[in-house]
């Protein structure tokens, strides 16, 4: 009863849960041009993910693995079903998620024969595929009530059944290290803990080697997603949208969005993108987004490009930003090489490039 | 007759021996709007008081239709001709419009009837929409600018000195109030107008003056100024020579974020701001005044409350926060130095020691029912060594103090708190040049400790000597940030005032 009244006094005040506030990008979050003008490498049909064994870049397009090679991307492997993660073992084999529903470890990119395979009724949304400890691979499982392709299904049902799994390649087990979560989506190992993106709450976890979990980055300005090792230290963290007060609003609203995801078009909802300005039914287009016809750079975003760089401590370095007036946005990958940090552009299907010595020098500046 | 209506000659006003205009020569003609500007402290305020006699010249001349003149209160300044509109304006509010407008001009019986009547003729003489019955505390903000004016202009004032006329009033009123002021010139008016808002200046203004560090640097007509010439001469002082002269050429990195105040609303002063503050940073936050920066941290520190409604949030350490009085906030690690020390940072009449100790016991959940003299006097003494406060001894009086070591007072208040986050609100105002080099350094070691630093100031090179990052407000919110290493003077002061 009391926490009715409080529920119902939150949203009369605005308060509490209620509140309907979004952080800002600021500090090392403080917005830039990098990622807008970054090279693009190469322009794909349906781009999922990244992984390198050090040696080689490899892309998740629909249902192939690419290889790129001096810019040029090559097929190595083909399934049947599309692929939505894809990690690089220290064995130099290959971890795939297809269709969210089934992990397959390869001995190599292009083995035509599967090692292992890791599926289970419940699972249903493995978005994000990372080397383990001891000889596991560590899947995150967005959803067990959703499909990968309906994230913002989830997102839109306030879902909390994302999990973290731990895939044994010797025993072919899979173990539960977290469930719960909303919308888990991203993971990386980090000395004997794992960092762990939670979309839903704009959080990074760590997860101990005892099940304990502790927030590394709290309250950040989007939904985080896939994560990588730097080559330096630290952290990579991409961003596959940036939170709006509007959205915030619909989040709180249920009887508004239960008639919306009934009623309307899932393109046309209120709620992040991958990308945006395609039809003029999508909402949010108004004099808040443009000026006279152009786009305003720090207008509320539907859809909005970035990669973090996080210390070893998950303390933000710098970001790389495509703003709401750039095309390269969806960022839902990024790895390092050769110097260079690559990051896959899912709304536009691009694969970016963007050497280390640059940013480094654009930041400077 | 001559053209010029005022002038003022060599014109000096020190206060305790600092100089707050110094020999400045300023002209008004007969007719014209003539927009004075300057940063905050440029002595803008204080050369218009002259004119208007709050305050007399310490030398210097000032001179009415060419014969000398040196009102020495406001009624001899009115009798000249001459009326300031304060931007807090002077009207009393439970009164009604008629009788602000009549005040001090009271006969032994008044026919109120007869004051409405003529007020009402009078209003409608200058066009004014305003009723004559209204109470003035009912009004909005132009309204009661208009009834200043009215009152100024039934004075049969020939010059009219606005302090910030514009700066409660909406777009709308605005363009009201300058089709007023330009009414005021044909009617042969004079007006000094003081403005923060340089499109202000170049809009309505025939002539602009540009004041800095108490010393006049141009005059010239409007039409040959834009607005990089003016923030040129507003900032660009020589900085070689001066204690702020250092350009940082390396700044602390970010640690954890410590503070996020997401769309904060305390209408009318904080609209919609969002900002983060980082451990190991001093983060500097820049502002003309009216731009909401003290009091978004006033409501940060629990000292004043945000909008009931829709408020926005306060995140401290990653959990919200809502402080309705400032224990709590101290309590959690908050320390907030106030800009004004002589009312809210310490009890004057109280000792040195016993101001610190109260820092302390403020800390303490519920106070404490038995109060040590014995403890203050240690806790009060180590704090007076340690921020080498000048007094004769721990039982000395804080009114007795310079303002520099008054300010280390009121900083050891704070710091006996053992804070995480630290807000000094103009740390250095009225501090003596020796005082302030110490308290710069003391902010300093701060953020070096790993303490998370905000700095409030009004002047910018006290901002760009000590800052990591600099955001700049205006109109309430944050609209700006820069690193003090891609900081500049122009770039900063662009921003506050774009």
């Amino acid at each position: 009863m009391i926490a009715a009244l409080k529920d119902f006094a939150d949203r009369f005040l605005g308060r509490g849960d209620a509140t309907i506030t979004v952080p800002s990008f600021d500090g090392a979050l403080k917005p830039n041009q990098l990622l807008e003008t970054a090279e693009t490498v190469g322009q794909f049909d349906a781009p999922e993910d990244l992984a390198t064994d050090g040696k080689a870049l490899y892309i998740a397009d629909g249902a192939a693995i690419l290889r790129l090679d001096a810019d040029t991307a090559t097929e190595v492997r083909r399934f049947d079903r599309v692929i939505t993660a894809l990690c690089c073992l220290p064995d130099g084999g290959m971890a795939v998620a297809l269709d969210g529903r089934e992990v397959q470890l390869l001995a190599t990119p292009s083995a035509s024969s599967v090692a292992a395979t890791f599926s289970d009724s419940s699972i249903s949304a493995i978005n994000a595929l990372a080397p383990g400890p001891r000889g596991t691979v560590i899947a995150t499982d967005g959803s067990t009530q959703r499909l990968y392709r309906q994230w913002v299904y989830d997102l839109m049902e306030r879902g909390r059944t994302g999990r973290v799994l731990s895939l044994d390649i010797a025993s072919g087990s899979v173990r539960t290290l977290a469930s719960g979560l909303q919308y888990a989506f991203g993971a990386c190992t980090a000395g004997d803990a794992l960092l762990v993106s939670e979309s839903w709450r704009h959080r990074v976890i760590a997860i101990a080697a005892d099940g304990s979990r502790r927030t590394i980055l709290d309250n950040l300005p989007v939904y985080p997603s896939r994560m990588s090792p730097a080559s330096s230290g630290g952290f990579w963290l991409t961003a596959f949208a940036a939170r709006t007060q509007l959205v915030e609003f619909v989040l709180r609203e249920n009887a508004y969005r239960r008639r919306m995801m009934s009623e309307i078009d899932p393109a046309y909802w209120i709620a992040p993108k991958l990308k945006s300005g395609q039809s003029f039914l999508e909402p949010m287009q108004g004099a808040h987004i443009k000026t006279m016809g152009v786009v305003k750079p720090w207008a509320p975003p539907r859809s909005y490009g970035l990669v973090i760089r996080l210390d070893a401590t998950g303390v933000p370095l710098f970001a790389l930003h495509s703003r709401v007036d750039g095309v390269n946005h969806g960022i839902v990958a990024a790895v390092e090489m050769d110097g260079a940090l690559f990051a896959l552009a899912k709304g536009p299907g691009r694969l970016l490039r963007a050497p280390l010595a640059m940013i480094d020098q654009e930041l400077r500046a | 007759m001559s053209d010029i209506i005022l002038a003022l000659r060599n014109a000096t006003k020190l206060y305790a021996g600092v100089a707050a205009i110094e020999s400045v020569d300023f002209e008004l003609r007969r007719g014209e709007i003539h927009a004075l500007v300057g940063e905050n402290g440029a002595g803008k305020s204080t050369l218009t008081k002259v004119m208007a006699g709050v305050v007399t010249l310490t030398s210097g001349t000032m001179q009415i239709n060419g014969v000398d003149a040196a009102p020495r209160t406001p009624l001899e300044a009115r009798h000249l001709g001459i009326a300031m509109v304060f931007q807090e304006n002077s009207l009393v509010p439970t009164m009604t419009v008629a009788q602000n407008l009549f005040l001090g001009q009271e006969r032994f019986y008044n026919r109120l009837r007869g004051i409405y009547i003529a007020a009402q003729q009078f209003l409608q003489s200058l066009n004014f929409d305003v009723t004559p019955t209204a109470t003035v505390g009912m009004l909005g903000a132009a309204k009661k600018q208009m009834v200043e004016i009215a009152r100024a202009v039934l004075h049969q004032a020939k010059v009219i000195i606005f302090d910030e006329p514009t700066a409660t009033l909406t777009p709308e009123e605005k363009k009201y109030f300058f089709d007023l002021v330009r009414d005021l010139k044909r009617r042969g008016v004079s007006i000094v107008f003081i403005s923060h808002a340089l499109e202000e200046a170049l809009i309505l203004a025939d002539r602009i003056t540009v004041l800095r560090d108490g010393k006049h640097v141009v005059t010239d007509d409007a039409v040959n100024f834009d607005r990089a010439r003016i923030v040129q001469a507003m900032v660009g002082r020589d900085l070689s020579n001066t204690l702020y002269g250092r350009r940082k050429t390396t700044v602390r990195p970010a640690g954890a974020r410590v503070l996020t105040v997401q769309n904060l609303k305390m209408a009318p002063m904080v609209k919609n701001n969002s900002l983060s503050v980082f451990a190991g940073q001093i983060t500097g936050v820049f502002g003309l005044v009216g731009a909401g920066r003290t009091e978004t941290f006033k409501v940060v520190a629990g000292v004043l409350k945000r909008d009931f409604f829709h408020g926005g949030e306060v995140i401290l350490h990653d959990k919200p926060v809502r402080y309705r009085v400032p224990a709590p906030a101290v309590r959690a690690g908050i320390a907030y130095v106030t800009e004004d020390r002589k009312v809210e940072g310490f009890f004057e009449t109280m000792s040195v020691a016993r101001n610190i100790y109260l820092g302390l016991l403020a800390k303490v959940p519920g106070g404490r029912f038995l109060l040590s003299g014995r403890e203050a006097d240690r806790v009060g003494g180590s704090w007076v060594d340690k921020l080498k406060v000048r007094t004769t001894g721990n039982d000395m009086k804080v009114v007795e103090l310079s303002g520099g070591n008054q300010q280390k007072v009121v900083i050891a208040k704070s710091l006996v708190q053992e804070p995480d986050l630290i807000i000094f609100d103009e740390p250095t105002r009225g501090v003596d040049v020796g005082a302030i080099v110490e308290i710069h350094e003391l902010i300093q070691q701060l953020a070096d400790q790993g303490k998370a630093v905000v700095v409030i100031s009004s002047y910018l090179p006290e901002i760009m000597a000590l800052s990591d990052r600099i955001l700049v407000s205006r109109q309430g919110k944050v609209v700006e940030e820069f690193s003090a290493l891609e900081a500049t003077e122009e770039k900063i002061m662009y921003a506050a005032v774009h």
